[in-house]
């Protein structure tokens, strides 16, 4: 993504550059510096020092006020031997995968079902449709998911009295063996607007050409699925999968609602763990230092995505 | 005869099979939120007694009593989200034009200072910037909302303003000099109106996003009446847990804002997303 934008067209310059010394250029520029105050201003304070403050804070135990003393690296050592935290980044490791792949394969097979039409109306219809629980707002899916779990009255144990299969009705949040695989599946046949619509754009920007000669050469649907309609989507798969293994690191408003990461600690997420650290135990030296670990994790996995994909763009 | 009759079908309607796997999966999709509008038009006895199927008399006092709370939050939220797509928009049009269009002095570290922000994930600030809020007195304020979804949303819409604005061909502003504009002239009757489309995605992105923001709004307000609509659905789920109805009426008029939003704007949303220009 980054690259991407180096190698765009470089800036075009306005007449106004020239080969003065340098503290002349500053003084010639001084509008465009007074347009930037405001923005550089904002940003230094909201974001970078906040970033910055991570970075320090998690050397330190800190209750947010007066409480603030030195440890060094001790935070990361306890999270080393923190059973909780590794119950968290397990289920962390396992739901992102299960995430990035029912969020990659989906809105996929949908997007192609839909370039496949050949009406244009109607696959102008299917894209609004599921666009549209976007309209809904973020935390009703859950509060919807948490309906559908009800062990009471939930859609899905209602469900599965109404074809008989009365002896499968369940209370899906409440047993640490199933809470994760329950969270898994929540939103599931909704797609994801942003990586469908990603995928959708890739799928529609294929020449019809090559459709064609393929059709000639006798391709059917799946191997032309497998041979130009994944290959030349490469780009925007890898952009959707990375778009959700960031969403879902560092989203937590998932576990917050439905399980505020229960029972015990089962459906506990590194995130989580870093916010009831904090706004529940005012431990925000060891809250920094979780988000710092999540920090390199991300910045980690989306470098070794990148690098993965553009080695598979060169062969 | 098996074969010729299979191929006659595939010929005489290739769409079909796409369109019977796109209809299943509509139902899929569409269930859920069907059965969330009939339970909102029940009683709760109606809705013990019959799970599944709307019962007459549909019962439209839910959503007078649900409307009833869930109004102010969504006062809130338009306003919250108003103040932060404008204050976004002036800020990222302006700094996306200079980074754009001049060279000065430090701009490449100017610009990474921006850049690099976009791998900063909100995680790692949550805490120390709750904090840096608190001590501003910023707390139980809208301010405190406002000025984090500002900083947080300006970083990628200023990348895309300036990837914008570096498009526009130089021979349309070479024209307007030679007209005799001012550089401020310029910025505001030729760049912002041929800007147009890209601030609607700007200020769509941020609409999302701050309207779905649930965890800071958590960690900053505690008064009721100054909650935005995510925070107050989680409060408004809590207090109406057992009573179906009202709570489903209050799920369906939260959608509604959004839903107008979009019915004006779906078109360009999808083909701004859709377009093909977005590429890891």
């Amino acid at each position: 993504m980054i690259r991407r934008l180096s190698t765009s067209p470089s800036a075009r310059v306005s007449k106004r550059t020239s080969q003065s010394p340098l503290p002349i250029r500053i003084w010639q520029a001084k509008w465009l510096y007074l347009a930037l105050l405001i923005p550089v201003a904002i940003l230094l304070i909201f974001e970078w020092l906040p970033a910055f403050s991570a970075l320090y804070n998690s050397l330190y135990i800190w209750n947010g006020g007066k409480v603030h003393f030195y440890v060094g690296l001790e935070h990361y050592e306890r999270m080393l031997s923190d059973r909780t935290f590794r119950v968290a980044i397990t289920n962390l490791i396992g739901f992102v995968f299960f995430r990035v792949v029912m969020q990659t394969v989906l809105p996929f097979f949908a997007a192609e079902m839909i370039v496949n039409l050949r009406s244009a109306r109607w696959s102008y219809w299917w894209k609004i449709i599921f666009v549209f629980p976007m309209v809904v707002p973020q935390i009703l899916n859950y509060l919807i998911w948490r309906f559908i779990y009800n062990p009471q009255v939930g859609l899905l144990n209602e469900g599965l009295k109404l074809i008989g299969l009365e002896q499968y009705a369940y209370a899906w949040l409440a047993d640490p063996h199933t809470v994760m695989w329950a969270l898994a599946f929540v939103r599931f046949p909704w797609l994801p607007t942003l990586q469908f619509l990603i995928i959708l754009g890739g799928l529609q920007t294929i020449p019809q050409e090559v459709h064609e000669s393929a059709a000639i050469d006798g391709a059917g649907f799946w191997r032309r699925l497998f041979y130009i309609d994944i290959p030349m989507t490469r780009r925007q798969i890898t952009l959707a999968m990375i778009l959700t293994m960031l969403f879902m690191t560092q989203r937590f408003d998932l576990f917050l609602v439905m399980t505020d990461g229960g029972p015990g600690y089962s459906s506990m997420v590194p995130a989580l763990q870093l916010y009831q650290s904090a706004f529940h135990f005012l431990e925000f030296g060891y809250a920094s230092a979780i988000g710092v670990v999540l920090f390199v994790a991300m910045l980690a996995l989306t470098i070794i995505n990148l690098r993965v994909s553009a080695g598979a763009n060169r062969e | 005869m098996s074969l010729r009759s299979s191929r006659r079908i595939r010929l005489g309607n290739r769409d079909l099979p796409f369109q019977l796997v796109l209809i299943a999966f509509g139902i899929v999709t569409f269930f859920p939120l069907v059965l969330v509008v009939i339970t909102s038009l029940k009683s709760n006895t109606q809705f013990y007694h019959n799970f599944w199927l709307p019962e007459l008399p549909f019962r439209f006092g839910n959503y007078s009593s649900a409307f009833r709370i869930i109004w102010r939050f969504i006062v809130n939220s338009v306003i919250y989200s108003g103040a932060t797509i404008c204050l976004i928009a002036a800020i990222a049009s302006v700094t996306g034009y200079v980074f754009a269009r001049f060279r000065f002095p430090f701009k490449t570290v100017l610009f990474l200072g921006f850049i690099t922000l976009i791998m900063v994930p909100g995680v790692l600030t949550l805490a120390p910037r709750f904090v840096l809020v608190r001590d501003l007195g910023l707390v139980n304020t809208p301010g405190a909302l406002i000025s984090v979804w500002v900083s947080g949303g300006l970083v990628l819409s200023t990348w895309l303003m300036r990837s914008y604005f570096e498009s526009l061909p130089q021979e349309l502003f070479d024209a307007a000099y030679v007209d005799g504009a001012a550089e401020r002239q310029v910025f505001v009757y030729v760049s912002l109106p041929l800007a147009r489309p890209m601030i609607a995605t700007v200020a769509m992105t941020t609409l999302i996003s701050t309207w779905n923001d649930l965890i800071w709004p958590l960690v900053t307000i505690t008064n009721k009446d100054l909650m935005p609509l995510a925070q107050g659905l989680m409060q408004f789920s809590s207090d109406f847990e057992t009573d179906w109805g009202t709570l489903f009426a209050g799920y369906v008029i939260s959608s509604i804002p959004l839903l107008c939003v979009f019915a004006v704007a779906m078109r360009q949303f999808i083909s701004g997303l859709t377009s093909g220009s977005i590429k890891a």
